[in-house]
């Protein structure tokens, strides 16, 4: 028995007088337009996240909560309804539904992102709970009706709700956090929001789907595997699942191997007859291609590495072949197929909407599969950019194709079909082509970490081996015979990056560790110099000469503009600030939340350093010091360091106790890490870069402050928190500023980054007022003296301890000394208003920047 | 101050902008109007004038600006074949060139298709050398802050 299906359902009941033939009323196009709005937020984000300082996963949660889920929820409904025959919500309260799950999908979102657990709580709960009531739906309609040959569909569709829920509540448990269950809670999660929610929605659909979009018949034995493969799909998924909670390698592996079978039998009974055709086809058939793959990947690689640990690493690679290669392609492909049949009415408009939707669709399917392997493999940039581009331009030119279209039939009810002249064909095809190749050539052209082809050299010559490491050049002095040809053969064996520096010019690239390269010096006639150039090396001893034998000319030194010598002029404390210049807010806002993911991004800025003076500093998170982070013992921190500079950085959060092997190694020039630690102990904790030399990387910079409270810490009416360190003039590891490093002879002394900035822009205080101030001393070398200028300190907490409470009535303190790295806090009341100024008693440092000022007031 | 490697950087220059400027005029000012205006055997064969007077201009006298003024400057500054790959300059340089080269093919293709009448892939190919173009000025853009810094 066989029969075609027509996916367009009769007219839906009379609201609205008919003014909308399609299928379902106007609720039903705005909910697609819905869908492809979130599609247009998720190109959006995954093009601007950089930008906006959002973490990448925002674009993927658009994509996978946003778009997908939307698309799921209206179209399973629509598929129920049409197929099974069995009779649809009213339109209010389809439009209701529709609304609130955005909400809640809205509130997840934001919550998660800004960390505010309460919000991601409300969201998730309400996500899960639509969810619930859809799942119930869909189990009482397969009771109350008899849906007959379509009834398997209900199955999928209750099967793909049910894994919502628990990817919903799985979220919830990670944004509240999950401690030591992380990594299984997360690896849960990623498989069934894709492999569940998604991917049994969209298996179930293709049995119909299927035939409709190659135009081929369903048959009883398609229905009958449609039937078979629910059970395999989920108990797969179910047994990978568990496998990953009860961290069980072998149960995982065979539950994705179970899954794996589940998707061939979808695959089997549906395989093309003759060749496939068309834009929906070729994506529906490429994205069910890429489950497969990204199944038996995760299997195989789990089966590899033997243990569920590797899961974050090998979901990490999963999960964009599932959302670029899956879950974009497939909604593409879909709506490719279903709007026109949406939009349209009649089969001319039907047909117009579909042409306008196939636009470009060959070199969009190609740039979107091509980007698959870019993104997922784990290729070096700009390969993975690429990829991501790609995939964005490919999603993007169909979103605004079908906007162009949708938009107009939401809005006025009808197709525009008189939208001016038509453009000519090609236009789509050749607008893609043109930005597919300027992105790749853009992206080429700035990459910058493959090293050269090695250059070949001739002839009677001394090739003289050399290798980078430890700060040292190696040999640091080479001899040669008057005007013999020395080529250089140089390695480096570091973990950090370096390269080697003619004082003619030539240079090696810059060279990982490992990486060899060779420098032609040529004709040796005087002596010459080799220097390490990335900031900072030369002055830290990587120096390297080249003596000729026998002659004493030496060629003169030649003045080099990137590490000159010339003074800087001194510090002047009581110039202006620039204008529109912004103090750091030194108020530290009370911890919210368990978990506490950031992404700090290592940049380079002008920071303003001095009233008046700016200066190019070395930032984690775009500041001087980096933005400070607070929470509770017992809380887990996951922060994602991505290094945007052009040398190597890394990170050591004193907050977090762990093997530095791993976290704090050096990242190379645009790599990421994701640095988690649980804080076991309270403290106000020290962070900073920890790439060599340190004192550099600090004192340009490179540091921050963690505060982690003590138990039972009282609230008090104020906090402020104030970052210690020493000012160095000049440019980042230029010859001068170095030298002054090294020497301990700051220019000056300032607290959170500015020397004299709370002078120009004094704390705030009230009388009876109890304020807490935390002081983190970064250094990079001098002690701190922390004192307030006319008030005594009745709690002083420095290190870990208490060494003075109010309730040591006796007693006060006056002044809070710390060490390079240690940190603490203060509280005092204020006696009576007036300006109190606070310093580093060290009064060399007080009068050369480590001041400023608390601007107390009456209490009203 | 004016000399001899001023005027190469001139007719570099003059040339992209002739080029680039031609193939922006033609197909946002231009090919519009014309294609409201007139029937299509009319607009066939403007467009075909056109295309072959552009390929004309092209052949004799861009290309062949271009290439000496591009090499005698690329000598000018040092330029070597191994210097081409390597980051920075070098390889902005080469990628440069290669976009450069896509873009030729492109706008060959478009004659091709032209000549035998196929407007769709006559139509994307031109785009496509129209937006390659832009993305070369691009990259000789961040050629000329390479060199300054
Ligand atoms: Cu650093």
């Amino acid at each position: 028995m066989t029969q075609f299906v027509d996916l367009a359902p009769p007219p839906a009941r009379a609201e609205g007088a008919g003014r909308r033939p399609g299928p379902r009323g106007p609720v039903f196009v705005w909910a697609n337009v819905v869908v492809l709005g979130w599609l247009t937020v998720a190109v959006g984000l995954l093009a601007a996240h950089q930008l906006l300082g959002l973490p990448g996963w925002v674009a993927l949660h658009a994509l996978l909560l946003g778009a997908a889920t939307n698309a799921i929820v209206i179209w399973s409904e629509h598929f129920v309804v049409t197929l099974c025959r069995v009779p649809g919500p009213p339109p209010r309260r389809l439009a209701l539904g529709l609304t609130a799950l955005n909400l809640f999908v809205v509130t997840t979102i934001v919550g998660v992102t800004i960390d505010i657990t309460a919000l991601a709580g409300v969201g998730g709960t309400g996500v899960a709970a639509i969810a619930a009531v859809h799942t119930v739906h869909l189990l009482r309609l397969r009771k109350a009706s008899l849906p007959g040959r379509f009834g398997y569909l209900i199955g999928f569709y209750a099967a793909a709700s049910a894994a919502l829920v628990a990817v919903a509540v799985l979220g919830a448990g990670l944004a509240i956090g999950a401690a030591d269950w992380y990594a299984r809670l997360w690896a849960a999660h990623v498989h069934l929001a894709l492999l569940g929610w998604i991917g049994l929605s969209v298996l179930g659909t293709l049995f119909t789907l299927w035939p409709t979009t190659t135009g081929t018949r369903i048959t009883a034995g398609g229905l009958k595997a449609a039937r078979r493969a629910l059970p395999t799909l989920t108990a797969g998924l179910l047994l990978a699942v568990g496998g990953m909670l009860t961290a069980n390698v072998w149960v995982t592996v065979a539950g994705l191997a179970c899954y794996a079978a589940g998707t061939v039998l979808v695959i089997v009974p549906l395989r093309p007859a003759g060749r496939i055709s068309g834009p929906a086809a070729w994506m529906l058939a490429a994205a069910t291609g890429w489950v497969a793959i990204a199944v038996l990947l995760d299997a195989t690689r789990l089966v590899l590495a033997g243990s569920v640990d590797a899961l974050p690493e090998i979901v990490g690679t999963v999960m964009p072949v599932l959302a670029v290669g899956f879950t974009a392609q497939v909604l593409v492909g879909a709506l490719t197929q279903l709007l026109p049949v949406v939009l349209g009415r009649g089969p001319a408009e039907h047909k117009a909407v579909a042409g306008i939707l196939a636009r470009g669709w060959q070199l969009r399917t190609v740039a979107a599969n091509v980007a698959v392997p870019l993104v997922a493999a784990g290729l070096p940039e700009p390969l993975p950019r690429i990829g991501w581009a790609l995939a964005g331009l490919s999603a993007a030119t169909f979103v605004t194709l079908a906007l162009r279209v949708a938009v107009p039939v939401a809005r006025r009810g009808a197709l525009d079909l008189e939208p001016g002249p038509q453009p000519p064909r090609g236009t789509t095809t050749g607008v893609l082509a043109g930005l597919i190749v300027v992105v790749v050539a853009t992206a080429l052209a700035t990459s910058g970490r493959n090293s050269p082809a090695p250059t070949t050299v001739s002839g009677a010559e001394h090739t003289v081996e050399v290798t980078l490491g430890g700060m040292r050049i190696l040999p640091g002095t080479i001899d040669v015979p008057a005007g013999s040809r020395l080529v250089l053969r140089v390695t480096n064996q570091d973990a950090m990056v370096h390269d080697l520096r003619l004082d003619t010019g030539e240079h090696t690239p810059r060279l990982a560790r490992g990486e060899t390269a060779l420098l032609d010096v040529g004709p040796v006639s005087g002596d010459r110099q080799a220097w390490c150039d990335v900031a900072g090396h030369r002055a830290a001893g990587m120096k390297l000469s080249i003596r000729v034998q026998g002659g004493h000319q030496h060629t003169p030194a030649t003045p080099d503009s990137e590490n000159g010598t010339a003074a800087v002029p001194g510090l002047d404390l009581a110039a202006d600030p620039s204008p529109g210049w912004v103090p750091r807010d030194a108020t530290l806002a009370p911890s919210t939340g368990t978990v506490h993911r950031i992404e700090l991004r290592v940049g380079e800025r002008d920071v303003e350093v001095a009233p008046g003076r700016r200066e190019r500093r070395w930032t984690f998170g775009g500041t001087t010091p980096g933005p400070t982070l607070r929470g509770k013992v017992g809380d887990r921190f996951e922060i994602t360091l991505v290094n945007d500079t052009a040398m190597g950085h890394g990170i050591d959060f004193h907050a977090g106790a762990l093997a530095p092997d791993g976290p704090m190694r050096t990242l190379a020039p645009g790599e990421r890490l994701v640095y988690r630690f649980t804080a076991q102990r309270a403290g106000a904790w020290l962070y900073h870069c920890s790439t060599m030399p340190m004192s550099q990387h600090i004192a340009n910079g490179m540091y921050g402050a963690v505060i982690i409270d003590p138990p039972g810490l009282p609230a008090v009416d104020r906090e402020y928190v104030l970052v210690g360190s020493q000012l160095y003039l000049g440019d980042p590891g230029s010859d001068s500023q170095v030298a002054k490093i090294r020497a301990g002879q700051p220019d000056g002394w300032m607290f959170n980054g500015t020397a004299a900035q709370y002078d120009h822009a004094p704390l705030v205080a009230r009388t009876r007022e109890r304020v807490r101030i935390w002081v983190v001393n970064a250094g990079p070398g001098d002690t701190t003296s922390f004192h307030v200028v006319g008030a005594q300190f009745d709690t002083l907490y420095k290190e870990g301890g208490w060494l003075l409470r109010p309730t040591d009535t006796a007693g006060g303190a006056q002044a809070l000394d710390l060490a390079p790295a240690q940190g603490g806090f203060v509280e005092l009341t204020f006696p009576e208003p007036g300006h109190y100024p606070f310093v580093d008693h060290d009064m060399r440092h007080a009068e050369n920047g480590a001041h400023g000022s608390i601007t107390v007031t009456e209490h009203p | 101050m004016i000399d001899i490697w001023t005027i190469l950087r001139f007719l570099h220059v003059l040339g992209a902008i002739v080029w680039v400027g031609g193939q922006l005029t033609i197909t946002v000012v231009v090919l519009p109007p014309v294609r409201r205006a007139l029937a299509a055997a009319d607009r066939a064969d403007v467009l075909r004038a056109v295309g072959k007077r552009f390929a004309i201009i092209t052949f004799t006298t861009f290309l062949p600006v271009q290439l000496t003024t591009g090499i005698l400057l690329a000598g000018r500054h040092g330029v070597t074949w191994a210097s081409l790959l390597q980051p920075g300059y070098g390889r902005m340089l080469a990628t440069k060139l290669l976009l450069f080269a896509v873009v030729m093919a492109a706008a060959s293709v478009h004659g091709v298709a032209q000549a035998k009448g196929q407007p769709g892939t006559a139509r994307a190919a031109s785009i496509t050398a129209l937006i390659g173009s832009l993305g070369v000025v691009l990259l000789a853009t961040g050629l000329v802050e390479g060199s300054a810094s």
